[in-house]
């Protein structure tokens, strides 16, 4: 890693975040305004453009991609999350940042949340859940509901849907919220508190999709949700009562922080031959002398 | 046949017998006494049970390969026995430890044929005797084999007195059940007749696989982080990852499924250190569309393909060059790829190095081609002496200052453009898997796409110049060229200096093919347009690498030596081939 004028201690403002591109999602999506709050999160906690790796999967949200400063990658479907834990153990001073949307994370990718929530790699992963396929134009996704009837399911979906909060708080995660596309206030809350958590934070956006998912658009959420925020005495701590709190997604929907497990190590603090040092891989890339490991097997 | 200067040494038993660690001490042993060696395993893919061999052959001169036939086996198990008793030479000599063992009708007429000589050793006895434990039983047998081989008892008790090193009360135990074996008298077999003469100059070489030499070759090119999903034969490479990452700092990390492994090593090249990964045929398959990815993204990647049989699981313990169609075709659309195939101990700790210079510069993905009996055989090596800079092609200095976004995709004549990485500048870009414009941005536009795919694959031209020509190995003038790759190449190496010292009039050589993809072909035209007799020789059935100059050669190659069974190219595959092939 070489020195870099990315270090200067000018301040950020929300236009730096602006990348000049035109928006191609339809009119009242909900990801303009996820977007507009990342924004506001990193201004907020003061990470500049060029200081954070904003890592897209494929899907509406990530046609995002280019419609946003800071460095970028936009990979394959299903495949943002391995990539972006991959980024974000080799340099910590960048603050890495995976987005991905209910088909391709628990659809298509479903493996791979489960192993960073198990590793605890230091990645905010924020789920665009509008439970459908926009982008190859409304099929079912895993969380679509079921006998929805949707693009090539004529008669309904068949399958049950999966509800995203009670599968990850079963992997008991280190940080686990809920917020919806509606309120860019909350969302940014939400996403400022998984910037500052250390480990893999998992936030999932219910997210309105005007165009394939009439049932659930912001009108619906915003008369449904309620945030633990307001309630007297939320134990973020106790997972039973997150566990409980996050299964109703029809009448009460619980958002904000709704589960954090203080004990929960990240990643690179879980390696044993990585403890002391203090350089990140980025920094290593030289010649190793391997002559005392040949040696050993003369 | 032709004397190919070389004795060989078979332990064989069932798996879970330590015939590993019995051939590694025997192997040690014998490289001390003055000896050049090569340890080749057979195994099945059980953790029990089953039979499997370590081969040692050892010779006055640097070997690389192995012979089919032995000349002495060293038993531990009923099952080896009836199964290895054939591939005994003429005058091949048994020493065993199975009480009442009966020989069928076909083995008792084998014997006498080829005058084999067996013995009976009630090892697990002589252990307890000797006060020691019935397992111990092991080192016992190998006291036996060291006085049929002639040799001198104290490089072998040097040997075992290091290897219990860290068990101090078990060494002279030890010592004793190998005495006990060296001086128990094995009345009808005979000292060995070792008719070429030990050498000074290798007592103290190495002896290590192919995977521990690629793992030194990537922690030598400054990889700071290794993924793999267990797969044989590359699974150690991770072991070994793991058991010197705390010397190295390496991270070490296994992960849930090869597509996970591809991709978390492109996250860590994407932002700037070195990943490594790891896998065979089956965990590519997998990881195929990340290597697409980093075509379109232009992100380096470098992968260890190690290759076993298949179509699907195979033989999942035995060797193959069948995936060389995999490494250059796998993966959707069209993008720049080198693809490198290693053969000997040298180029497993130098190509990785290369690899990553040329997946860096070019910032392509660069497979790398190994085998199993590269991954698993055991190497003699002296030094490891081919340290190669590290060439990372990153904007520096002046160039780093004045970045704009979209130099990162600029399109430039070799059709590489400048790359830098996340936080060393403040021209953020975005590394798209859509057809992007310089900046990264997304473009369905017809004249840029095309421009950005054309800059894609000139990089593959650059690329090819500066890629190295095949190598001529063997005399300029011969009766015949082979044109081969892979661990094959160690088997034609290993025979060309005996057979051209025998045959002088009928001299062979061999056009070996390291840096395969884009592929050179001025040195194969210029044999062509000589007339040059050419055989094409691989560890496959459809001639992959044949089909591959085919198609940029024009030429034919109408005689081929093809094995696909499992097994390597043994000496007297070639042997046998020649002597009929040059009418001898």
């Amino acid at each position: 890693m070489q020195d870099s004028n990315c270090n200067n201690h000018s301040e950020v403002h929300f236009k730096d975040y602006s990348s000049g591109n035109i928006y191609t999602w339809c009119t009242n999506c909900g990801n303009y305004g996820i977007q507009a709050a990342i924004k506001r999160a990193l201004v907020a906690e003061k990470i500049k453009p060029c200081q954070t790796l904003l890592c897209f999967d494929i899907g509406c949200h990530g046609n995002g991609a280019d419609k946003i400063d800071g460095f970028r990658f936009h990979g394959l479907h299903g495949r943002v999350i391995p990539f972006a834990c991959g980024a974000a153990i080799s340099n910590r001073k960048i603050r890495v940042i995976a987005f991905g949307g209910d088909g391709g994370s628990l659809g298509e990718g479903i493996n791979h949340l489960v192993s960073a929530i198990r590793s605890n790699y230091e990645v905010m992963f924020i789920l665009h859940n509008n439970l459908n396929y926009g982008l190859t134009v409304g099929q079912a996704s895993a969380t679509t509901k079921v006998k929805v009837k949707m693009n090539a399911s004529p008669d309904g979906v068949t399958s049950d849907p999966i509800h995203p909060m009670r599968f990850v708080l079963s992997l008991h995660p280190a940080f686990a919220a809920r917020t919806f596309s509606g309120d860019i206030h909350h969302m940014t809350k939400t996403f400022q508190a998984g910037l500052r958590h250390k480990g893999f934070s998992f936030i999932e956006v219910l997210q309105s999709c005007p165009s394939f998912n009439h049932m659930t658009p912001h009108e619906w959420y915003q008369t449904r949700v309620k945030d633990v925020a307001n309630i007297k005495n939320y134990d973020p701590k106790n997972i039973e009562k997150a566990m409980q709190i996050a299964e109703d997604l029809e009448t009460q929907i619980a958002i904000g922080v709704l589960y954090k497990n203080p004990d929960s190590a990240p990643f690179m603090d879980r390696q044993a031959n990585r403890l002391k040092i203090k350089t990140e891989l980025t920094d290593e890339v030289r010649q190793f002398s391997t002559g005392k490991l040949f040696d050993a097997f003369r | 046949m032709l004397d190919i200067k070389r004795q060989v040494i078979k332990i064989a038993g069932e798996s879970g017998q330590g015939i590993n660690s019995i051939g590694e001490i025997v192997a040690k042993a014998i490289k001390r006494s003055g000896f050049h060696t090569f340890g080749y395993r057979e195994y099945p893919s059980l953790i029990k049970g089953g039979h499997a061999f370590h081969q040692i052959d050892f010779a006055s001169y640097p070997i690389n390969c192995s012979s089919a036939a032995a000349d002495i086996l060293l038993c531990f198990s009923r099952v080896s026995f009836h199964a290895y008793l054939p591939t005994l030479r003429l005058h091949g000599q048994v020493i065993h430890m199975l009480p009442q063992l009966e020989l069928t009708d076909a083995e008792k007429r084998l014997v006498r044929e080829k005058k084999i000589k067996i013995a009976y050793l009630a090892a697990g006895d002589l252990a307890q005797e000797a006060g020691g434990k019935f397992i111990m039983a092991n080192v016992v047998m190998i006291g036996a084999l060291w006085k049929l081989l002639g040799l001198k008892l104290e490089p072998l008790t040097k040997v075992v007195r290091s290897e219990f090193a860290a068990k101090p009360d078990v060494i002279e135990p030890n010592i004793r059940c190998l005495k006990k074996g060296f001086h128990f008298p094995l009345k009808n077999l005979e000292t060995l007749k070792i008719t070429f003469r030990s050498q000074t100059n290798c007592q103290h070489d190495a002896l290590l696989t192919g995977n521990h030499l690629i793992a030194l070759g990537a922690m030598a090119a400054g990889v700071r982080a290794y993924f793999a999903y267990p797969m044989t034969p590359s699974s150690s490479i991770l072991s070994y990852m793991a058991e010197t990452y705390h010397q190295t700092e390496i991270l070490v990390k296994q992960i849930d499924d090869e597509i996970s492994v591809a991709q978390m090593a492109i996250g860590a090249m994407f932002m700037g250190t070195r990943a490594l990964v790891a896998t065979s045929g089956g965990g590519y398959d997998l990881m195929t569309e990340s290597v697409s990815l980093t075509g379109m993204t232009e992100t380096p990647f470098v992968c260890i393909l190690a290759q076993r049989p298949g179509p699907a699981t195979g033989l999942p313990t035995w060797t193959s060059a069948s995936d060389l169609n995999l490494a250059l075709y796998a993966g959707h659309g069209e993008f720049s790829r080198c693809v490198i195939a290693l053969s000997d101990s040298n180029s497993a700790y130098t190509v990785v190095q290369n690899a990553f210079n040329v997946a860096e510069k070019y910032q392509i993905p660069v497979i790398v081609l190994s085998e199993k009996q590269i991954a698993e055989s055991l190497f003699q090596v002296k030094e490891l002496n081919n340290n190669i800079p590290i060439k990372r092609n990153l904007a520096e200095g002046n160039k780093l200052a004045n970045l704009d976004s979209a130099d990162r995709y600029k399109n430039t004549k070799s059709g590489i453009s400048p790359r830098w990485l996340p936080g060393e500048s403040e021209a953020t870009y975005v590394a798209n898997s859509d057809e992007h414009v310089a900046d990264g941005s997304v473009t369905e536009d017809s004249e840029t796409a095309l421009a950005m795919y054309s800059k894609r694959l000139r990089k593959l031209e650059f690329l090819r110049d500066e890629l190295p020509e095949p190598v001529l190995v063997g005399p300029q003038k011969s009766a015949l060229t082979f044109v081969s790759w892979g661990s094959a190449v160690n088997t034609i190496v290993d025979v060309l200096d005996l057979w051209n010292r025998a045959h002088p009039k009928k001299c062979i050589n061999l056009l070996h093919y390291e840096y395969i993809y884009p592929p050179k072909t001025s040195k194969l035209l210029d044999l062509i347009a000589a007339a040059q007799p050419l055989v094409l020789l691989e560890n496959n059935a459809f001639g992959q690498l044949g089909a591959l100059l085919t198609a940029h050669t024009r030429y034919q190659f109408s005689d081929k030596l093809l094995k696909f069974d499992g097994r390597p190219f043994f000496v007297e595959d070639l042997i046998e081939y020649l002597e009929t092939k040059l009418k001898y």
